[in-house]
C-alpha cells in the first residue's frame, strides 16, 4: 500500500496513556488500533445509558444509546455500529450512515477501506447495507453475508416464509442467494459457505439439495454430480473454474467443476488456501484419523499436529504457505512445513513483508504477549499486543502494545528483533 | 469300528484344533482389515490401561453393579465359564490320552472332582435353559440358536459323564462325546461362541471409551 | 445358523399408537425399493466391524434390561430392554436384508427415537459392554435417511442446518438479546458487560439457542458470575455461539459435524484458550466426542470446560465467595452427558457441598443414574410423544420423589425440562434449579481482585 510509506517510520516510540481514560469514564471497552499505530480507541461510557468513543483521550461529539462493534477500518477510518432512539446505524469517524435500522451487525469491509457493510434489519426484514446503502429487497431472514473485494454483496436469504415446525415447507427448498440484494430465482434447502471470485461478480457456494445429497453451485447453477458433503468451494483460473472439498463414499476429495481435480483421497479435506488463480491450491488435510496436516496442490505436508489447523494461507507471491495449528495444547506456525515451535497459548496470524521474507506475529504465553519474528521470540513481555506491520522496505517493524495502561507504539530495526 | 473311533480320538481332534485356530486367525485377521479399512478411530481412544482396567474390573465377582442385580445368574455363569475351561483341560482322561500319544502331561482333576464339576455344568445349563423360559426379558429375546447353543455345550459334558458311569451304551457315549467336543470347538470361530474373543474387544473399547475419553467407570 | 423360529415371533403391534405428522408423511413416500436399499446401505456400508460385533457378541443373556429406565418406567415388559430394542429393529432388519414394512418402520422410529434416551447406562450392565445406544443411533441414521424422523426434532435440525442454532433464533435476535442481559444486569454491577467477539479473550462462554429464546436470565446469572469472578470472557456474535446439536440424535452426521465445525472454527478465530458452555449435557457430549469426531478433531480442539468444572474451579479458587449457603434441602441429578459422558459427578457433589447447607444423596446415582427420561432427543420429538414419555419416566419419578428433598439440581437443559414436566405431570413437590440458580442466589455480589 503506497500510505504505508507515508507513516511514521522513525520516531522509535510513541506513548498514550489510556489508563487514565478508566476514571474519566464509567467504563472502558476493548481498545482499537489504527494500522498506523498513531491511534487508539475504545467505546466508553459516559453517562447511564450513554456511550461515545474516545480515541487518543478524545472524545466524539457523537454520543450512542448503544454501540458494539468498534473497528479501525484498513484506511485508518474508525467505524462502530452505534444505536439512538432504539434505532441502528454505522457510524464512521463520528458521522452516522442516512439510513437508520432496526437492527444492525456483521460489519464488514473491504481490503482498501473503502467499502463498509453490515447485516441489517428492518421491521422484521433482513437484507445488507453497503457504504449507506441499502439492498433494494429485504428477506424473511439473512445469514452468511459476504463483502467482496470489490464492494459486492451477498448473503443467503430466506425468501419464503416458514411456519413453525414446517418441515415440508423447509424440503421445498426455502433459501437463495442474493447478490448485491437481488434473490436468484434458484432455492435449496440450505446454502453455506458463499465464497466471491477475485472480481467480485460470481458467487459459489456448498448446497443441500435434500436430505442427503450436497452439492456445489456456481452462481446457482448446480454441479451434475451430489456428494455426501462438502465445504467451501473457491473460485480459480479468474473466475472460470470452482473447486470445492466434497464427500464421496466416505473419503473426501477435491473436485474442480464437478469432475475430481486431486487424485488423492483425504480423511478430511478442509479449507482451501489458493495462490493467484490456482497456480498453487493447498488444503487443510486429514490423512490419518486425529491427525492433521496440509496438502498443496496435492503433495502432502512432512508434518501433522493433533489437535487443530485453524488457518493457512499463502503470502503475496506464493513462496510461503502458512499454516496456525495446534498440537498437544499449544498454538504454533508452520511455514512451508516447518513448524516454529514457539508453543503460545494464543497466537495471531502473521503479516507478512512486502519482500515475502519476514513474518511477524503476536502470541500470548503465560498472561504475558510477546512478538514473534520468523519464529523467534522477542523478549521484551507486553500486556497486550496489536497486529504489527512491517515497514515497506522491509528493515523496520511497527510494534503496537500496551504495558502498564500506557499504549506504546514503537519502531524496532528488524535487526535488533531478529 | 475301531478304525473310525481311532479317526475321531487321533487325527480328528487334531483337525478340530486346526479347524479351530485357522478359523480364529481368520476371523480376527478379517476383523482387523475391517478396523483398519473403516474404523481406525478406534486405535485413537483405546488404551491398554482402561482396557485392562474394565476387563479386571468384570473378572472381579460382583464388583459390577450389573453382577450385583442378578446375583444368581452371575455366579452360575461365572463359575460355569469356569468350568468349561477347566474341566476338559484338566480331566483325568484327557491328559491320559495326550501322554499316551504325545507325551505331554499336566496336573489333573481327580475323577470324583471332575465328575461332581461336570455335574455343575451341567445343572448351570439347565439352569440357562430354564431361564430363558422363566424370565420374560429373556424369553423375549430368546431364539432357536440360543437353545442349541445350550444343546452343544451341553452334549460332551453329558455324554462324558454318562460315559464315566457307563450307565449305558458306552462306546456309543465315547463316540457322540468326542464329536460332539469337537464340533463345539470347529464351532467357535463361526458362531455366538465366538463371543469368548470378541467380548475381550467390545469390553476393551467400551472400556477405554468409558475410561480414557469420558473419565468415568464401565461396570 | 437359520433363526426363524422365535419363541415370540409375531411383533406385536403397538397399543399406543401415536401420530406424528413428519413419521407418517415420510412413510407414505417410502417405497420397497428404497426402504431396502437404505437399510442396506447403512448396515453394510455405513456401518463397520465394531457394528457387526456387537451383533454377533450378544448373548441375550437379558442382563441390559436392569439398566434400562425406561424398561423398568413399563413394569419390566420385555419389549423395552435394550437388547429387546435391538432384536425389534436391527435384528429384524438384517433377518429380512432390509425387506420391511412400513408398519415395522413406524414402530421403528417409535423405539430408536423415544424409547431410548441413548443413555448409554446399558453399555454398563452388558458383561461385554456392548454400546446399544450407538445401535440406536445407528437405527435413528436409517430414519434419517428415509426421512421418517419425528416432526419436531427434524424441524430442530432443520433449524441447525440453516441458521447453526436448533430454535431459529436469527442473527440479530441473538446479539440483541445478549445486550438486552447486559443491560439489565447492569441494575446489579453497573459496569457489567458481556463483551461481544472480544479477540484473545480467555474463555469463550456458549450456550444452547433455549437460552436467548426463552431462558435469558440464564444468561444473565453467568454475566453476573463472569463479572464477579473477574474473568476475561467473550461471546461471539457469529452463528457458532450455539453449542447444542439435534442432528447428532437424529442421524445427520453431516449437519451434526457442521455445527461442531463451526463452534470450534469462532472459537479459534476468537484465539481463546478454552471453551465454558453453560449447564447441558447432549450439547457436551455433541462437542466433546461426538460432532468433532466426524470433522476429525479426536478431541475437542480447544479446550471445553462444562458449566460444573467451571462453577467448581471458580468457587474452589476463591474467585466467587459463597455469601451464605443455600438453605433448602436439596438433591442431585447426574445427567448421563457429564458424569456418564465426562465423569464430573464427583465434582458435582463437591460444588453442592460447597453451596448447600443439606444435600441427599439420590440413588442410584453418579454413573449409575437413571437418565432424566428426556435425553437422547426424546424430549425434542415434541408434543406428540409427551405421553408416552411421561409413562417411560416412571421410575425417575420414584428416584427422585424417594430422596424427600426440596430442590432438584439439575445442571442440564434437557433433563431440566424433562425433569420439570415428570414434576408437573407426577404432582411431586419438587422445585428445579440449575447450578447456575443457586450459585447467583448465594454468591457474594463483588468483583474478584486477584492478589498480585
Amino acid at each position: 500500500m503506497k500510505n504505508e510509506k507515508s507513516w511514521d517510520w522513525h520516531s522509535e516510540k510513541k506513548e498514550i496513556p489510556v489508563k487514565e481514560w478508566q476514571n474519566r469514564f464509567n467504563w472502558v471497552e476493548e481498545h482499537s488500533v489504527s494500522p498506523d499505530g498513531e491511534k487508539i480507541a475504545s467505546i466508553v461510557n459516559t453517562d447511564e445509558a450513554e456511550f461515545s468513543v474516545c480515541m487518543n483521550g478524545n472524545i466524539w461529539e457523537e454520543t450512542f444509546e448503544k454501540a458494539w462493534c468498534l473497528r479501525f477500518l484498513p484506511d485508518g477510518r474508525l467505524c462502530v455500529l452505534a444505536s439512538n432512539d432504539e434505532e441502528w446505524t454505522v457510524c464512521v469517524d463520528g458521522t452516522f450512515w442516512e439510513t437508520w435500522f432496526d437492527y444492525i451487525w456483521d460489519l464488514q469491509f473491504t481490503p482498501d477501506g473503502s467499502f463498509v457493510a453490515a447485516a441489517v434489519q428492518k421491521d422484521g426484514q433482513y437484507g445488507m447495507s453497503v457504504n449507506d446503502k441499502a439492498w433494494d429487497s429485504f428477506y424473511e431472514n439473512i445469514s452468511g453475508a459476504v463483502l467482496s473485494s470489490q464492494g459486492t454483496s451477498a448473503a443467503v436469504v430466506q425468501v419464503d416464509p416458514l411456519g413453525q415446525a414446517d418441515i415440508e415447507g423447509f424440503n421445498k427448498g426455502i433459501f437463495a442467494v442474493a447478490l448485491n440484494g437481488i434473490a436468484q430465482p434458484e432455492k435449496f434447502m440450505n446454502i453455506w459457505d458463499l465464497a466471491f471470485d477475485s472480481k467480485g461478480e460470481q458467487i459459489a457456494s456448498s448446497i443441500r439439495k435434500n436430505r442427503l445429497d450436497y452439492s456445489i453451485s456456481k452462481n446457482s447453477r448446480i454441479w451434475e454430480k451430489n456428494f455426501q458433503f462438502s465445504w467451501k468451494p473457491e473460485f480459480i483460473n479468474k473466475g472460470a473454474s470452482v473447486i470445492a472439498p466434497v464427500r464421496q463414499g466416505g473419503k473426501w476429495l477435491l473436485f474442480k467443476d464437478s469432475v475430481p481435480f486431486w487424485d488423492k483421497s483425504y480423511e478430511q479435506l478442509g479449507k482451501l488456501a489458493i495462490h493467484g488463480d490456482g497456480q498453487k491450491i493447498a488444503a487443510i488435510v486429514s490423512n490419518a484419523y486425529g491427525k492433521w496436516t496440509v496438502s498443496e496442490n496435492d503433495k502432502i505436508w512432512d508434518f501433522h499436529c493433533d489437535s487443530m489447523i485453524s488457518e493457512l494461507f499463502y503470502s503475496d507471491n506464493g513462496s510461503l504457505l502458512i499454516a496456525i495449528f495446534k498440537n498437544q495444547g499449544y498454538w504454533d506456525v508452520a511455514v512451508n512445513g516447518k513448524p516454529w515451535n514457539i508453543k503460545a497459548d494464543k497466537l495471531w496470524n502473521p503479516v507478512i513483508s512486502s519482500n515475502n521474507e519476514i513474518l511477524a506475529t503476536r502470541m500470548e504465553k503465560d498472561g504475558t504477549f510477546f512478538l514473534v519474528v520468523n519464529g523467534k521470540v522477542y523478549q521484551e513481555p507486553f500486556d497486550m499486543i496489536f497486529e504489527p506491520k512491517i515497514s515497506p522496505n522491509n528493515d523496520k517493524i511497527l510494534l503496537k502494545a500496551m504495558k502498564d495502561g500506557i499504549y506504546l507504539r514503537q519502531i524496532l530495526s528488524l535487526e535488533k528483533v531478529l | 469300528m475301531h478304525s473310525f473311533i481311532n479317526f475321531i480320538m487321533g487325527p480328528m481332534v487334531w483337525i478340530s484344533f486346526l479347524i479351530f485356530f485357522i478359523g480364529v486367525i481368520f476371523r480376527l485377521i478379517g476383523l482387523f482389515k475391517q478396523i483398519n479399512a473403516k474404523e481406525n478411530f478406534v486405535y485413537t481412544y483405546l488404551s491398554f490401561k482402561y482396557s485392562f482396567r474394565s476387563i479386571f474390573a468384570w473378572l472381579i465377582p460382583f464388583l459390577p453393579v450389573s453382577t450385583r442385580k442378578s446375583p444368581v445368574f452371575y455366579s452360575i455363569s461365572y463359575v460355569f465359564h469356569l468350568l468349561l475351561f477347566l474341566i476338559p483341560i484338566f480331566l483325568l482322561s484327557h491328559v491320559a490320552l495326550l501322554e499316551e500319544s504325545m507325551h505331554w502331561s499336566w496336573v489333573t482333576l481327580s475323577d470324583s472332582t471332575a465328575d461332581s464339576l461336570t455335574l455343575i455344568v451341567i445343572f448351570s445349563l439347565i439352569f440357562f435353559f430354564i431361564r430363558r423360559f422363566v424370565v420374560p426379558e429373556v424369553k423375549f429375546l430368546t431364539r432357536l440358536s440360543d437353545f442349541l447353543f445350550i444343546l452343544i455345550v451341553a452334549l460332551p459334558f453329558v455324554t462324558g459323564f454318562l460315559a464315566y458311569h457307563q450307565f449305558f451304551a458306552y462306546r456309543w457315549m465315547v463316540i457322540v462325546h468326542v464329536l460332539s467336543g469337537e464340533l463345539m470347538i470347529i464351532l467357535i470361530p463361526f458362531t455366538r461362541f465366538f463371543h469368548m474373543f470378541l467380548a475381550p474387544l467390545t469390553r476393551a473399547y467400551t472400556g477405554s471409551e468409558f475410561g480414557n475419553v469420558r473419565h468415568a467407570k464401565d461396570w | 445358523m437359520q433363526e426363524s423360529l422365535t419363541i415370540d415371533e409375531k411383533l406385536e403391534p403397538d397399543k399406543k399408537d401415536v401420530i406424528d405428522e413428519g413419521v407418517e408423511a415420510g412413510l407414505s413416500r417410502l417405497t420397497p425399493q428404497k426402504i431396502s436399499q437404505v437399510i442396506n446401505q447403512v448396515l453394510t456400508k455405513e456401518t463397520g466391524p465394531r457394528f457387526k460385533a456387537y451383533v454377533e457378541t450378544c448373548m441375550r443373556c437379558g442382563l441390559c434390561a436392569d439398566a434400562c429406565n425406561i424398561f423398568l418406567s413399563n413394569d419390566r415388559d420385555p419389549k423395552f430392554s435394550p437388547a429387546a430394542k435391538v432384536k425389534q429393529t436391527i435384528l429384524e432388519m438384517i433377518k429380512r436384508k432390509g425387506k420391511v414394512s412400513k408398519q415395522f418402520l413406524k414402530d421403528t422410529v417409535r423405539i430408536a427415537h423415544t424409547e431410548c434416551n441413548a443413555c448409554k447406562r446399558c453399555s454398563m450392565y452388558c458383561p461385554f459392554g456392548i454400546d446399544i445406544a450407538y445401535m440406536m443411533l445407528q437405527v435413528r441414521r436409517i430414519c434419517h435417511k428415509l426421512e421418517i424422523t419425528p416432526l419436531y426434532i427434524q424441524d430442530t435440525v432443520n433449524s441447525h442446518s440453516a441458521t447453526m442454532n436448533q430454535m431459529w433464533v436469527k442473527e440479530d435476535e441473538w446479539i440483541d438479546t445478549l445486550q438486552w442481559q447486559e443491560e439489565d444486569a447492569r441494575e446489579e454491577f453497573e459496569n457489567l458487560r458481556i463483551p461481544l467477539d472480544k479477540d484473545g479473550a480467555d474463555i469463550m462462554y456458549s450456550v444452547i439457542a433455549p437460552e436467548p429464546k426463552f431462558q435469558a436470565g440464564l444468561i444473565y446469572q453467568t454475566a453476573v458470575i463472569m463479572h464477579a469472578a473477574g474473568l476475561n470472557w467473550t461471546m461471539p456474535s457469529t452463528p457458532g455461539w450455539d453449542n447444542s446439536n439435534m442432528a447428532m440424535y437424529t442421524g445427520d452426521f453431516e449437519i451434526s459435524a457442521r455445527i461442531a465445525q463451526v463452534h470450534y472454527e469462532t472459537a479459534a478465530k476468537l484465539h481463546v484458550k478454552k471453551i465454558v458452555m453453560g449447564e447441558c449435557g447432549h450439547a457436551f457430549r455433541s462437542v466433546y466426542d461426538v460432532g468433532n469426531r466426524w470433522v476429525g478433531w479426536a478431541m475437542p480442539p480447544v479446550d471445553l470446560v462444562h458449566a460444573i468444572d467451571f462453577y467448581h474451579d471458580m468457587l474452589t479458587s476463591g474467585k466467587i465467595r459463597v455469601k451464605e449457603k443455600y438453605k433448602k434441602t436439596v438433591t442431585l441429578h447426574d445427567p448421563c452427558n457429564i458424569s456418564r459422558g465426562r465423569g464430573l459427578h464427583n465434582k458435582a457433589r463437591e460444588l453442592v457441598n460447597i453451596l448447600c447447607e443439606s444435600f441427599i444423596e439420590m440413588t442410584p446415582n453418579r454413573e449409575h443414574n437413571y437418565c432424566c427420561g428426556a435425553g437422547g432427543g426424546v424430549i425434542n420429538c415434541g408434543p406428540p410423544w409427551k405421553g408416552t414419555r411421561m409413562v417411560n419416566s416412571r421410575e425417575k419419578k420414584d428416584q427422585i420423589e424417594r430422596t424427600g428433598a426440596e430442590v432438584l439440581i439439575a445442571p442440564c437443559h434437557n433433563c431440566h425440562s424433562g425433569l420439570e414436566d415428570i414434576v408437573e405431570h407426577y404432582g411431586v413437590d419438587m422445585e428445579i434449579k440449575f447450578f447456575g440458580d443457586i450459585i447467583y442466589e448465594v454468591m457474594e455480589k463483588t468483583i474478584y481482585q486477584e492478589k498480585k
